[in-house]
């Protein structure tokens, strides 16, 4: 705009404004009337949908989908399009070029045209972005992860929901050749986190399948659930997955069972993409499923990949053996094969085996179905054991994953380094050889080992170095990796993964140190004294978690539910996930001791000390000249409660802090949300409502349920009576 | 009576020749679209109110943040109420910010002489973008904490500075205690500040510079 048009355009609009209305009642008419409407429009959301308010924040809880507030929907859908190092393009080059267009918009259109036809790029350009943002918002709507019981029973499904769907919608394409596990458990970039700490290699695994099978999954959930679980087939060999879909009821572990003939009902196209959502394509674990029976840890290998590739895919003859009835005794023979086929019938045969075979089959007993079997092919040897071919079982991807794996792995790491590092920063806790100690940062907590075999056989080494890396919260360990603030590199913690690793081979430590023998060796019932009883009470009885010797208890649970509860803990009480700590032996001891209790008919509960209890003094002590027992039946004191505090609460309160149940005084003042009691107020009073599970905050008190009639009864009339 | 108290009032507040300036002044025929900005500055006196009370019982500590919210919103009397206007108010105060600015780019009205009403415009949008996203974290429920979890995340993923305007948001390296003060302090006293001036400087421009006419095919 020139001077000219800048004067013709004032001349106008003074000319327009002379002609017009004032401000004052016309427009404050119309603004008036807009403003009702809205505010009706806002009263009436305000009265009918309120403000939403979910759940107490908790940080730990991983699981949460976030869900931006709707005017941000637009910008999180916008950053999908631009995954990995192209997200710079969707944080902060288009938002910075929008809005700059916005705000010097002036500038940039100086014309003196107004009308929006005149101004075609302008109109133009704002509907385009009035376009794309609306259209983005409701793409964000749509993909927005349908809730969990889409998925239909199909658990997988469910999981891919909970974890992945928010960010990556119904489905993912993954390009071949990918190692899905190595993304999912290390995290891609920003924005796609780590989940090597949150879910178990098993999940990993098939959450995998069920990104480059989902059919299969669902397939899986139809026709094998109710029988295998997701973890358990995961770990399994694909030669024996394959077997079972392809030769029908003559499987062996599915013989005698009322099953359809897998090999009829699926199509080769189903069991395909069956065994494709079940054998996903992660290198470490392809080789502890399918060559480590034979291969033991490692296979030295130093050659070209292709060459790798090419062994494995055509497999092979592989051993020659020589033919062992030209030096065994027949007795020796029989002994020996009967050995192999079930060691624990033929504990004799141990020696011989040792002896003479463990050089080249290690600890490992090779398999054989029969002692016949077992017999001819120690007698005649020969070339006994051939190399499967691989090519016919495994998928390219799955493949591609193992050969990567194995040229790793023989890459070696420095142990050393690993073993300096793990000096300096895990053996303060984690003591010297992984062996564990008391937990520093929970008081009354062990460390458990991380030493042991079945700590490292379960998990992987993305697993173990995202730990390290992000530390575990929960169990009082820090972030040590680099990106979280810690003082340790990526390749830090490579380092001492590997050093790690070196103790499955080369277990540190005969001279245990004690606290491995309480935590690591300990069977079902001496485990459940050391731990559960604090809880459960010596036999069962209960105190503050339930009553597992009760009848009703014992009838309700079946095993697994049992097994799950150890396993698996309950939120927000002392009953913590024992899976993480106790081995899933371990736990099915516990199941099997828990099972063996005798029944009780009630919980036994806890009486108070006899002769203080409120209703029924025995006559005993009812000598009125010595105790005025009628004075405690009408207002108890602290002493007539202590013992019930003692046993009900101070198990937790007295070792976990907070309120603290040990003086009349300290009943009344402490704890975090003190007063606890307002004497003669028991209604008021919190302890009331904790007791009672009126509480607005946390759970009821004492978490394994509500104390007896008369225990509660006592504590009321001790309060109402003044508490003193 | 009362002219002498209107007279004796004015010599001493000039308030006659403000209420002509603002409310007697000529405005140009205009349609319905033109109320889009009244409807805006309505809902932010809304938001103001509902949020000073709000801010009477609300404690911006990650101990009590989602207790004070609970009991704002069940036992506090008409809490919800106030708690459903300010954040329906939320909603509405983005949609009639954009639909004003529409209004504005349709009519060429961010052109001469009006360029810094503009531009105090757009700076308006983002202080409301602003309140919007601080505001969601201070329920500290579920979706709060999450939800800026992963807006202050994607922030960090700005290439150099990135991790330093994460930091900077939360206050450290994850969302804390910190984070919550720093956002209702924002929130509460640092974008109000700015609304006001800014609302203060776009009114006076708009009344200074006059509400721009309808244009006609011509224009």
């Amino acid at each position: 705009m020139d001077e000219k048009e800048k004067q013709a355009y004032l001349e106008k609009y003074h000319h327009e404004k002379e002609k017009g209305v004032p401000f004052f009642p016309d427009i404050i008419f119309k603004d008036t009337v807009v403003i009702l409407v809205i505010f009706v429009a806002l009263a009436a959301l305000a009265y009918f949908a309120g403000a939403p308010l979910e759940e107490r924040a908790n940080p730990a809880d991983t699981n949460y989908t976030p869900r931006p507030e709707w005017y941000f929907l637009f910008l999180f859908q916008l950053l999908k399009y631009f995954p990995g190092y192209l997200e710079v393009i969707g944080v902060v080059v288009l938002p910075t070029i929008g809005i700059s267009l916005l705000f010097f918009l002036p500038l940039l259109d100086r014309s003196s045209k107004r009308h929006f036809i005149n101004r075609p790029i302008v109109t133009g350009a704002t509907l385009i972005g009035m376009i794309a943002i609306i259209g983005l918002t409701v793409l964000s709507i749509r993909e927005a992860p349908p809730p969990a019981e889409a998925a239909g029973g199909d658990a997988v499904a469910a999981l891919y929901i909970r974890n992945c769907a928010s960010c990556h919608g119904a489905s993912i394409q993954v390009a071949t050749g990918t190692n899905l596990h190595n993304v999912i458990a290390e995290g891609k970039h920003e924005g796609m986190p780590s989940w090597s700490a949150d879910l178990t290699s098993d999940q990993i695994d098939a959450l995998a399948g069920f990104i480059l099978s989902p059919g299969g999954s669902s397939l899986f959930a139809a026709n094998c659930s109710a029988c295998h679980s997701i973890e358990e087939l995961v770990a399994s060999s694909p030669v024996k997955l394959k077997e079972a879909l392809g030769s029908g009821l003559t499987y062996e572990p599915h013989k005698g069972l009322q099953l359809p003939d897998w090999s009829k009902t699926l199509t080769p196209e189903q069991q395909t993409q069956l065994l494709n959502f079940l054998a996903a394509p992660d290198g470490q674990r392809l080789f502890a499923t399918n060559c480590s029976a034979c291969h033991g840890r490692y296979v030295a290998y130093s050659g070209e990949k292709e060459q790798l590739t090419k062994t494995i895919s055509q497999g092979g003859v592989h051993l020659d053996m020589p033919a062992w009835k030209q030096k065994f005794s027949e007795a020796e023979l029989q002994q020996l094969a009967r050995y192999v086929v079930d060691p624990a019938t033929a504990p004799e045969g141990k020696k011989l085996f040792q002896d003479q075979c463990a050089a080249c089959h290690g600890e490992r007993v090779p398999t054989a179905a029969t002692v016949d079997e077992a017999y001819d092919q120690i007698a005649n040897g020969g070339a006994h054991q051939t190399m499967p071919v691989w090519g016919q079982v495994l998928t390219p991807e799955q493949l591609d994953a193992l050969v990567n794996y194995i040229i790793q792995a023989n890459q070696g790491e420095d142990t050393e380094a690993g073993q300096k590092l793990f000096e300096s920063n895990c053996a303060g806790c984690h003591g010297q050889f992984g062996e564990g100690g008391p937990n520093p940062a929970r008081p009354n907590s062990v460390i458990t080992p991380i030493s042991s075999e079945e700590f490292l056989k379960t998990r992987d080494d993305i697993t173990l170095a995202a730990i390290i890396a992000l530390g575990q919260p929960d169990l009082g360990m820090g972030a040590f990796g680099n990106a979280a603030g810690g003082p340790l590199s990526d390749e830090d913690i490579n380092s001492i993964v590997a050093y790690m690793r070196s103790w499955e081979t080369n277990p540190p430590v005969v001279t245990a140190p004690e606290i491995e023998i309480q935590t690591l060796v300990m069977q079902g019932g001496e485990i459940y004294q050391q731990i559960c009883a604090q809880c459960h009470g010596v036999s069962g009885e209960g105190n503050v978690g339930p009553a597992l010797s009760d009848k009703d208890f014992q009838a309700k649970n079946n095993d697994q539910a049992i097994y799950d509860t150890i396993s698996k803990g309950h939120n927000n009480t002392s009953m913590i996930a024992w899976g993480d700590i106790l081995t899933p032996a371990q736990i099915n001891q516990l199941v099997a001791f828990i099972r063996q209790m005798p029944p009780t008919e009630k919980p036994a509960t806890p009486k108070p000390a006899e002769g203080q209890d409120a209703g029924n003094p025995p006559a005993a002590e009812a000598t009125p000249t010595v105790t005025p027992t009628p004075k405690a039946a009408s207002a108890p004191v602290f002493a007539d409660i202590e013992p019930i505090l003692k046993k009900r609460c101070a198990p937790c309160h007295g070792a976990m802090g907070g309120w603290d149940a040990s003086t009349s005084e300290k009943v009344i003042n402490s704890g975090d949300h003190g007063p606890a009691v307002i004497p003669g107020d028991a209604e008021n009073s919190l302890l009331e409502k904790k007791l009672l599970g009126t509480q607005t905050d946390g759970t009821i008190m004492p978490p394994g349920g509500k104390l007896s009639e008369k225990e509660l009864n006592l504590i009321l009339e001790w309060i109402k009576a003044g508490a003193k | 009576m009362m002219a002498r108290l209107t007279t004796w009032l004015d010599e001493r507040t000039g308030f006659q020749q403000v209420w002509q300036a603002i409310f007697l002044r000529k405005i140009p025929k205009v349609n319905w679209f033109y109320t889009l900005g009244s409807a805006t500055l309505f809902v932010a006196m809304n938001q103001m109110i509902t949020g000073i009370l709000l801010t009477l019982y609300y404690v911006p500590t990650p101990d009590h943040a989602y207790d004070s919210v609970q009991y704002i919103t069940f036992q506090l009397p008409a809490g919800w109420y106030i708690r459903g206007l300010h954040h329906w108010g939320a909603s509405a105060m983005v949609v009639l910010v954009v639909l004003h600015m529409l209004r504005v780019i349709l009519y060429g009205a961010y052109k001469f002489p009006r360029e810094v009403t503009w531009a105090t415009g757009v700076i308006l949008l983002l202080v409301t973008i602003g309140f919007g996203f601080t505001g969601y974290l201070l329920p500290w429920d579920q979706k709060a904490y999450w939800a800026t979890t992963v807006g202050t995340r994607i922030a960090g993923a700005v290439p150099f500075v990135g991790d330093w305007i994460l930091r900077i948001l939360r206050g450290g390296n994850d969302l804390s205690a910190v984070t919550l003060a720093r956002f209702f302090g924002v929130h509460v006293w640092v974008l109000p500040s700015v609304l006001l001036l800014l609302m203060g400087i776009h009114l006076f421009l708009v009344i200074r510079n006059g509400i721009s006419a309808v244009p006609t095919r011509k224009d």
